[in-house]
């Protein structure tokens, strides 16, 4: 490292202690080297508008008793799942239970549903946006029992449930699972 | 908009009468090349008491998926794989298990998820009655999912059968086990800790003046 | 989210530990940007560091029982944060260039040219070589225009050493910008 260290002047240059002025003529140089570097930094303002969302949505999985989802993917797709037991349900075997599916994806245009229970067609169970927020959702009647599913994003990008236990689907991917 | 799915219990039921309707559940969803595999593998499935759902279900969800034929063949064979071990593993638990297609198949679907034929015949082994252990399957199936090594998970759900919990409550496990893992728990410790309180549960009854509640003291803020 | 004139970070505080969860949301809202410059200088990359401020949010909510003085909550989150650029692994050195030289090049079409942004592609690489230390003290002192005493008081150090880090920061940036003069 020797021979690459700014002299103790030129740092002091550099901390905003002096001026170029105040530099010896020898080091002149070396100060406008130091000073061109600086010059590099990127001070450019960052804004994360969507950090707010997926801060309250992160929470509110959690909340709702989820895994939490520390590193969201880039487009920060997460969900909530709620199970509702109809009131005064049969024996498991033959009971219905209706479940709300929420998905929250601001950036999407549209969202739905495939899985087990709609032959995993993917325009059977369109999911519905509440206004500007962002949030999916679709509430279901399903029979008890063992259920997978995913939700399927612009009807292109087939996107297992985060917040759910997933298993392999057999083809390289993963479906959500849903067990009542 | 809210669209129920009312699905008519025959079609999600894995038993199978003579002619069942494979091709009518196939038709127009899946390619006639598939559809000869179902019938082929189904065949032989029904002539072992197994369930074919599950072979249909999957040849649904790979086409709908636009995998590639190979890919949804080799899938559905090892569906087909995951019946036979899972209707094996039940008849080394008690002989009635394996011919009920509902267990079968909840097995399988707890292989899938990652667990063992010894698994299951665990889970066999504790004596509960087929509707039960078909509970008890899709819980040990779903808590896998979760993370739950099957050491652990075999261990929670062993307990809950024998000491008789009835559906509605095993039902809750998972999520209970999903809540224990947001508050920091790993999943071998959110289902070991569960399992030692339901025995304990077991030995001596629910402790005075909880009723089953939130085992854990309230703190704001609470997540 | 109710609508609130501004209510000062005490309050929000006190009302969220006191149950009203949802104004959580407001602190949010009006600190995300606030260290989102420092994060991603840190980092190298505004994704990193959205990552990095989004789980600061996370742990800061989990932890606001423990916050001392909840009108001072941006000094007590802001240390949140940094722990979590600190604790962020170095991560790949081929990935965090693409991602530094993408970002980089896309905010300088505007102005300065291509020569201008292959020096900030350049500084902000340099940057990643440092220590966690030595690039704080730079990024807060030459991004964020902190003073050495407000630096000093955030990470409650001595100015002396400040400059003891930022010094061997400027050595250690001319040895790897040697190329680029």
């Amino acid at each position: 490292m020797s021979g690459h260290e700014f002299h103790p002047l030129v740092k002091q240059l550099l901390d905003g202690d002096i001026t170029r002025a105040d530099l010896p003529a020898e080091l002149r140089a070396e100060g406008e080297e130091a000073l061109h570097l600086l010059a590099g930094v990127e001070r450019t303002a960052v804004s994360m508008p969507a950090v707010t969302w997926r801060v309250m949505a992160a929470l509110e999985r959690r909340r709702r008793r989820f895994l939490p989802w520390l590193l969201a993917p880039a487009l920060a797709i997460a969900a909530a799942l709620v199970i509702w037991l109809w009131p005064g349900t049969p024996p498991p075997s033959a009971s219905l239970v209706t479940v709300r599916f929420v998905l929250v994806a601001p950036e999407a245009r549209q969202v739905s549903l495939a899985g087990t229970f709609n032959q995993w067609d993917p325009q059977a169970t369109p999911l519905v946006r509440a206004g500007a927020t962002g949030v999916w959702t679709a509430t279901v009647t399903l029979p008890a029992g063992q259920h997978q599913y995913v939700f399927v994003v612009d009807g292109a990008r087939w996107v297992p449930d985060p917040g759910a236990p997933a298993v392999d689907d057999g083809f390289g991917r993963r479906n959500s699972v849903l067990t009542l | 908009m809210i669209a129920f799915v009312a699905i008519p219990l025959t079609l999600l039921s894995m038993q199978q009468g003579a002619g069942s309707p494979v091709a009518q559940r196939l038709a127009g969803r899946v390619s006639p090349q598939i559809a000869a595999l179902v019938e082929e593998l189904g065949t032989g499935a029904s002539a072992r008491g197994l369930p074919i759902d599950p072979l249909i279900q999957k040849a649904i969800e790979g086409s709908a998926k636009g995998i590639a034929p190979e890919r949804i063949a080799t899938a559905l064979r090892l569906v087909a794989m995951q019946l036979d071990t899972a209707a094996a593993a039940l008849r080394d638990g008690g002989t009635q298990l394996a011919s009920d297609t509902l267990a079968i198949a909840a097995g399988e679907f707890a292989i899938t998820a990652g667990l063992s034929g010894s698994d299951i015949t665990a889970l066999a082994r504790t004596g509960a009655d087929a509707a039960a252990l078909t509970v008890g399957l899709r819980v040990a199936g779903t808590l896998a999912a979760l993370g739950v090594p099957p050491a652990e998970d075999i261990g929670l759900v062993s307990v809950a059968l024998r000491s008789g919990e009835p559906a509605s409550s095993l039902l809750l496990l998972p999520a209970t086990v999903q809540s224990e893992i947001g508050r920091g728990a790993t999943p071998a410790q959110a289902a070991a800790g569960l399992a030692r309180a339901a025995a304990a549960q077991a030995r001596h009854g629910p402790p005075p003046g909880r009723g089953g509640g939130n085992p854990h003291p309230p703190h704001p803020p609470h997540p | 989210m109710r609508s609130e004139s501004q209510a000062a970070d005490g309050e929000i505080v006190r009302a969220v530990l006191a149950g009203d969860r949802e104004r959580y949301a407001q602190l949010v809202e009006r600190y995300r940007d606030r260290y989102a410059r420092y994060a991603a200088r840190m980092l190298g990359s505004v994704d990193a560091a959205e990552d990095a401020v989004q789980d600061a949010f996370v742990r800061a909510y989990d932890q606001l029982a423990q916050c001392k003085d909840p009108d001072k909550f941006v000094g007590w989150f802001f240390l949140i944060l940094r722990n979590r650029c600190f604790a962020e692994r170095r991560r790949n050195r081929t990935s965090a260039s693409l991602e530094a030289a993408n970002e980089v090049a896309a905010v300088d079409r505007a102005d300065g040219g291509a020569e201008s942004a292959e020096r900030r592609r350049a500084l902000q690489l340099a940057l990643l070589e440092l220590t966690p230390d030595q690039r704080e003290v730079f990024v807060l002192k030459h991004v964020e225009g902190l003073s050495y005493s407000e630096i000093a008081e955030r990470l409650s150090t001595s100015v002396p050493s400040l400059k003891m880090r930022m010094h061997r920061a400027y050595d250690k940036l001319r040895y790897e910008l040697r190329d680029h003069t």
